[in-house]
This record gives C-alpha cells, sequence and structure tokens, in this order.
C-alpha cells in the first residue's frame, strides 16, 4: 500500500513539474513576441505575401534584407503562402489576434471589414512626402475608407485578356476582337488549330467569376453597380443580363476541356500554364498575369509572344465603354504593429523598389518614376487603358465583401457547368444574404 | 494445529503491510478501504486527470462554444453580439446545397460499406491462407491507407484531370471511347470519389478482418472440414459469424468516417466547385458556407447539425447494432439485466 501511495504521489508530482514547465515555456514565448511595441529597440516584424515561386519570391527576400541592412535591428520575417489559401489563414490570423504585422491588402469590402473591426493601421499621417508625390492620388483611393489610407499600394492590375500571338497567328487572326461576336469568331478559328480558345482555371472560381463580372461590367452602370456595394441588392435587370451573356458565351464552348477541375496559377495543368504552354490561346486576367505564366513557361522566363487586349464590348449594355475593373494590391499593417510597418510600407512604395517590384513580376507599377521604365508594349497598353477608362471598379467579389463575394464566385462556376440558370446565380447571391 | 498457527502468521504479514500497528485486531477491515480508496482515487484523478483536461478543453468546450456561436449571425470579428434565434438552422434546413451534401454523405455511407465490405473480406479470406508473397500483398493493400490523404487527392486529381495520365492511357490502348471528365463531371464524379476511397481505406478494412480471423479457433473450420463441410461452406457459416463482431466495428468506422468526409475531397475538387461536381459533404459545405464566406455564425452552426447528425447516427449504431458486443456498456444495459 505504502509504495502506491508514493508511486502516485510521485506522478503527481511529476505532473506538477511537467505543468509548470510548459507554463514556464508558454511564458517564455510571450515574452519573445512582446516587442513589438517598443522601438529603438530590436524589433521583429512578420509579412505575408502571395509569391511562393521564382522571382516574385526573391523580390521580397531582397526587398527585405535591403530594408534590414538600412534599419539595423528590425528584422522582418518573410512568409510566403499560396495565393488560394492567403485569404483564408489571414482572416482566421486576424479574428485569433495572432495577425502577421504586414499583409497583402486587396482592399474593397473584405478591406472594409478588417477596418470595422479595428484591426488595421491608419496610414494617413504616416506616409512619406515623396511617396505621395509618385504615386498618384487616384491609386490610393482602393484603399481609403473614410479618408483615411489603410494600405500601401504596390501594383495596379486591371483584368483584360492576354493572348498568344503566334497561336492568334496560327489562326489566322490579324487583328484583335473588339466585341464579343468578334471574340467568339476568333474562338472558333482557334479552335479548328487544335489548340484551347480559351483557358479557364474554374476550379478556384474567381476567373471564372472574372467573367461574369466583366459582363456585369458593360451591361450595368457604374450607379447600380456602386448602389450593390452598399444595398447588396441584385434585382437590377442588367444582373440578368450579364448572366445570360455568359450563358451564351459559354455555350459556344470557348474554354479548354475540364475547365472546371482546372486550378488557375498552379503547375503547367493550370490556365496560366495551359497559356505558357502554348496549350491555350487567351486568358482573361488581372495584369499579375504575366509574371504567373513566365513562372510556368518551359524556361521560366516571359512568354515571348504574349500579348494583350481590353475586354471586348457588349452591344446595348448601360455600361460606359472601355470601363475597367482592377484591382490594386496593396500592403497593410495590422493595428498593434510596430512603426517600423510604415517605414518598411514607404519604402516599398518607393521609385527604386517599385521598378524591381516590377522587373520581379512583370506586372505595373504604382508608381510613376518606375512606371516610366516599363518597356513591355503589353503593360503599356493595360497603364494606358487603365488611365483613360470613363470608369473603374475593383473586381466584384472584393467589392462586394466576402459572402457576397464567395457567393458570387460558387454560382457562376455552377452557371459555367450548366448546373444554373442566370436566375439561379442571383438567387444564390440574395440566400448568401441570409447566412451572414 | 498447522492451519491455526499459518492463519495467525497471515493476520501478521497483513497487518504490517498495512502499517497499521497499535489498532485493535479487530476492526482493520473498515479502516483499510479508506486508504486504500483515498490512494486509489489520487492515483485515478492523477492517471485521468490530464486527458480529461484535454478531453474537456478540446472536444467539449468547442462544442460548446460552437452551439453557442450558432445562434448569432456573426462574422468573426469580435464578440458575437447579433443573436438570431435559430434562423441559422432553419436556413441550412431549407438551403438546398445542404441538402444536396447530406444526400451525398448518405450515399458515400452506403457505397462505402457496400463496396468496400465485400471487398475486404475477399481479400481479408485471401489474404488468411497460405499463399506465395503474401506479406508483399499485405503492404500493397495497406499502403494507400498510410499515404496522407494530401498526397493521395493531389495525385488523383493530377491523373484524373481530363488530359491527365488515366485518359492518356485509355487513349494509348486504343480505349479511346472511355476517356470522360472523371472529376468534373457531376454524373460521374461521385464514383471517382467512390472508387479513390475505396482504394484508399479498404487496406484498413482488411488488417482489422485479418485480426478478427486470426481469433477464430482454428478447431472450428478444421472440425467442419472433417465432417464434410466445403471451403465455401466453412466461410459462410464458421467465419462469417465469427467475424462479425470486427464487421460491426469496422461498419461502424466507416459510417462516422463518411459522414465526417472532408480532406479528399477538399484537395480533389478545391475550395469552391465540389458542390458543382456533386462530391460535396457536410464538412466542405461548412467550410465553404462558414470560412470562406466569412459566416462564423452560419458556419457553427452548420458543425452543430453535422455533429447531431454523427451523434444520432452513432448512438443508434450503438443501440441496435453493438448491443452484443458492448454488453454491460451504458447502451447495452437492457440486456445485461
Amino acid at each position: 500500500m505504502k509504495v502506491n501511495h508514493t508511486t502516485a504521489k510521485r506522478i503527481f508530482a511529476g505532473t506538477m513539474v511537467l505543468g509548470l514547465g510548459a507554463l514556464g515555456l508558454t511564458a517564455c514565448s510571450g515574452d519573445s513576441t512582446g516587442d513589438g511595441s517598443s522601438s529603438g529597440g530590436d524589433v521583429t516584424m512578420s509579412l505575408w505575401q502571395n509569391s511562393t515561386t521564382g522571382p516574385g519570391q526573391a523580390f521580397w527576400e531582397k526587398t527585405v534584407a535591403d530594408f534590414e541592412t538600412d534599419n539595423p535591428g528590425v528584422t522582418i520575417k518573410v512568409q510566403s503562402i499560396q495565393n488560394e489559401d492567403l485569404d483564408g489563414k489571414l482572416q482566421t490570423a486576424l479574428n485569433s489576434g495572432d495577425a502577421p504585422d504586414i499583409f497583402l491588402q486587396r482592399g474593397g469590402g473584405k478591406m472594409a471589414a478588417m477596418v470595422a473591426a479595428g484591426q488595421l493601421m491608419d496610414l494617413t499621417g504616416g506616409i512619406s512626402d515623396q511617396v505621395k508625390e509618385e504615386i498618384p492620388e487616384g491609386s490610393f483611393i482602393a484603399n481609403t475608407l473614410d479618408d483615411k489610407v489603410y494600405a500601401m499600394p504596390v501594383a495596379v492590375l486591371p483584368g483584360g485578356i492576354f493572348y498568344s500571338q503566334d497561336l492568334f497567328t496560327a489562326a489566322g487572326i490579324t487583328e484583335t476582337p473588339t466585341t464579343i461576336d468578334e471574340l467568339e469568331a476568333d474562338a472558333a478559328k482557334l479552335k479548328t488549330t487544335g489548340v484551347a480558345p480559351i483557358a479557364l482555371g474554374a476550379k478556384d472560381a474567381w476567373p471564372a467569376a472574372h467573367w461574369f463580372y466583366f459582363f456585369a461590367l458593360r451591361e450595368c452602370s457604374p450607379a447600380v453597380l456602386a448602389e450593390a456595394a452598399d444595398t447588396k441588392d441584385f434585382s437590377d435587370d442588367c444582373w440578368i443580363k450579364a448572366g445570360e451573356d455568359l450563358q451564351s458565351f459559354a455555350d459556344t464552348e470557348p474554354f479548354n476541356d475540364g475547365f472546371l477541375t482546372t486550378a488557375a496559377q498552379q503547375g503547367a495543368g493550370s490556365s496560366a500554364g495551359l497559356v505558357a504552354n502554348h496549350q491555350a490561346a487567351m486568358e482573361l486576367m488581372g495584369a499579375w498575369n504575366p509574371g504567373v505564366i513566365a513562372s510556368l513557361t518551359p524556361d521560366t522566363k516571359p512568354l515571348a509572344d504574349l500579348a494583350w487586349f481590353p475586354f471586348p464590348e457588349v452591344s446595348g449594355g448601360d455600361g460606359k465603354p472601355g470601363s475597367i475593373l482592377g484591382g490594386v494590391d496593396g500592403y497593410s499593417c495590422s493595428v498593434s504593429a510596430p512603426p517600423e510597418c510604415v517605414d518598411f510600407l514607404n519604402y516599398i512604395g518607393s521609385a527604386d523598389v517599385q521598378k524591381e517590384y516590377y522587373a520581379a513580376f512583370n506586372a505595373p507599377p504604382v508608381n510613376t518614376v518606375a512606371q516610366e521604365a516599363v518597356t513591355e508594349p503589353y503593360l503599356k497598353q493595360i497603364i494606358e487603358a487603365y488611365n483613360k477608362a470613363p470608369y473603374v471598379s475593383q473586381w466584384l467579389d472584393t467589392v462586394y465583401g466576402q459572402n457576397v463575394g464567395n457567393a458570387l464566385n460558387v454560382g457562376v462556376v455552377d452557371l459555367l457547368a450548366g448546373k444554373g440558370s442566370p436566375e439561379l446565380l442571383i438567387q444564390a447571391v440574395n440566400d448568401a444574404a441570409k447566412k451572414a | 494445529m498447522s492451519v491455526r498457527e499459518n492463519t495467525s502468521t497471515r493476520l501478521e504479514v497483513d497487518l504490517a503491510s498495512g502499517g497499521n500497528s497499535g489498532v485493535t485486531p479487530g476492526f482493520p477491515p473498515v479502516r483499510r478501504p479508506r486508504r486504500v480508496n483515498w490512494g486509489a482515487r489520487l492515483e485515478i484523478a492523477v492517471l485521468v486527470g490530464p486527458a480529461l483536461i484535454v478531453f474537456l478543453g478540446f472536444v467539449i468546450f468547442p462544442v460548446v462554444m460552437a452551439a453557442y456561436y450558432g445562434f448569432f449571425s456573426w462574422q468573426g470579428y469580435g464578440p458575437p453580439t447579433d443573436f438570431v434565434g435559430f434562423r441559422n438552422y432553419i436556413t441550412i434546413i431549407q438551403d438546398p446545397t445542404f441538402q444536396e451534401a447530406l444526400t451525398h454523405n448518405g450515399i458515400i455511407v452506403v457505397l462505402s460499406l457496400v463496396l468496400q465490405g465485400p471487398v475486404a473480406i475477399l481479400l481479408a479470406l485471401l489474404l488468411n491462407r497460405k499463399l506465395r508473397g503474401q506479406s508483399l500483398i499485405r503492404v500493397l493493400i495497406f499502403v494507400p491507407y498510410v499515404i496522407s490523404e494530401v498526397v493521395v487527392g493531389t495525385g488523383w486529381s493530377l491523373m484524373l484531370q481530363t488530359n491527365g495520365a488515366v485518359n492518356g492511357l485509355l487513349e494509348k490502348v486504343g480505349l479511346g471511347a472511355f476517356t470522360q471528365d472523371w472529376l468534373s463531371n457531376p454524373d460521374i464524379a461521385i464514383w471517382t470519389l467512390m472508387v479513390i476511397i475505396t482504394w484508399k481505406y479498404v487496406g484498413f478494412a482488411v488488417i482489422l478482418f485479418l485480426a478478427g480471423l486470426q481469433g477464430i479457433p482454428e478447431e472450428l473450420p478444421e472440425a467442419a472440414a472433417i465432417d464434410g463441410a466445403s471451403f465455401w461452406q466453412i466461410q459462410r457459416h464458421i467465419t462469417l459469424p465469427l467475424l462479425a463482431p470486427t464487421l460491426r466495428i469496422w461498419a461502424f468506422l466507416s459510417i462516422i468516417g463518411a459522414l465526417q468526409l472532408f480532406d479528399l475531397v477538399y484537395i480533389i475538387w478545391g475550395q469552391y466547385i465540389a458542390s458543382t461536381a456533386g462530391t460535396s459533404t457536410m464538412a466542405t459545405y461548412l467550410v465553404t458556407n462558414g470560412r470562406n464566406a466569412g459566416n462564423y455564425g452560419y458556419g457553427n452552426a452548420v458543425a452543430v447539425v453535422l455533429f447531431l447528425i454523427s451523434l444520432i447516427v452513432a448512438l443508434i449504431y450503438q443501440r441496435y447494432v453493438l448491443r452484443r458486443d458492448t454488453e454491460g456498456a451504458i447502451t447495452g444495459k437492457g440486456k445485461s439485466r
């Protein structure tokens, strides 16, 4: 009996020691993360970005290393997160109060939700004069809410159709299409040459939804689009019309075989990979696409015959011809980030870093001084189309926030798969409001 | 004489080991159990405590919190404040997308049993006999179960893509007519999923059944064989009935696994298109409409529904099917009386 008793005692004591040890460990780790608020001493910040391969990832490593050299005592830990995982992971981190200090910001309704929850640092007073001079005010609009700036823009990324000039030539297409009818005719020509006319990464849903968004931009007036952002009311006829446009376009089967299970950016079988390897001629995508395509070509160099044209016009719509959809990618500081975070954002907005950004991502930088370094004709075209567009809207899933955006994305995939109708798409969006 | 001596010695020894010196010999039975209980209780507390804390903290507490959050319209930012009563639950039940997901779960439950059961029994019977390369075959059958779901999902989804290896192979061997959109055709996708699930989990069933077969005494089939029973008669009337407890446990694990299926579907069909392809499950519905949509209150309500469905199925199964195997446990009380 005695033996038993002491054994129990020992076990109990052992458990206590273990427990205390665990407490001690958590106490230690608590200390090391708590050094954020003070400046002057050593500062460690975390950075979440969505480049997982090649020059994009190298850009962030170099930029951070350069910044650390200029600012002794500052350490930035870069974490690469695959684009499709970023939004979900970020929201979880924000909700759990364990947000990264610096992170990719897409703006719109998602940013508004973060601001409403008091999770973003107000950058309004912190942006340097130099940056303000070189980055046009318009580029800050996407990241501004109630006259307060919440993110540093790094790139303007309007959408349009990227295509392979060689494949167009092989199909006997000499001029890029300006209307949907012409696009359908060109797609038919391309099909006869044995390539997929248009690559679509519908597995990730948003690339499919981009088609619907552009049709909505052509069919709906700017007022209707803006009103929907406030009221989440999609009862205007133009939304149904946009769905019908997309359905009749999809009926001509312009997309690659198996587009429903094609990813957007991962691997040679993805939609960007199909364009990179001359398996598909076109892809509707934002201006980040050249960089993604470059990372998926056989020699991981930019695609030599890549070119661009704006989304074709739709006759009879309420949208202003030439209107363009596009995001502005920016970077935000979490509300609990140290003040050095703002210094870093000013640094990535500077002309030199912006030039490197352009070189790494093959995407139009937001800094006007850096824009002068752009040489690719398609990027110049994109910047030009963007600058002269009579109306610019962000991607609608970003504008309408996570809930409605998610429902729109899923609804469009159903529509393309032949499982839905324009009416059901709008119905799904209205139903989503009930789940909020 | 010798008997008496022996008894008294034993009593002394008992007293010494109990450490109760100075206690009247007439009373030890009363005091001793108390001391024993105290030590035993502490021991139980120390041994069970950590597991209990983990169980309460990581199973019961989240379930209670999910039930609480399920009554709110909550986007996950800050504490929930917008109480909506049963609105989330009503929306779930009325949502055709959820009904579809539930149907898919039902199909997967039934097909898992129907496809894996017979195949696994045949394989187990085969592997239970002496044959050449037995261990190699066992390993080959069990390997898919050990491979991570992510690897399996990624591998199969690459092979089954429209331009993937499977269709390529079919074309090369002259069966081009059989090429399909294995993953994206809603009429086929769920069958594709079933093939992958069967391939992945049949090994687990085989191992369970083999273990069950080991427990069947050799004398029974031998005696039956001497009495002139054929191989199939022996399997039908001796092996299968004796294997029944293992079969029932396997079916239970299979049903619960099928109800909660998430990882394979999520890896192969991604965040969005499972419902379009007709392979969505309650768990993927939860992630799509809860986490991806940012409706955390709604997502928690879905989690509660999923939990309740699994719980009810599990309890019914325990009460009516596992009753014989869990004699004396809570659900088997009626019978043991």
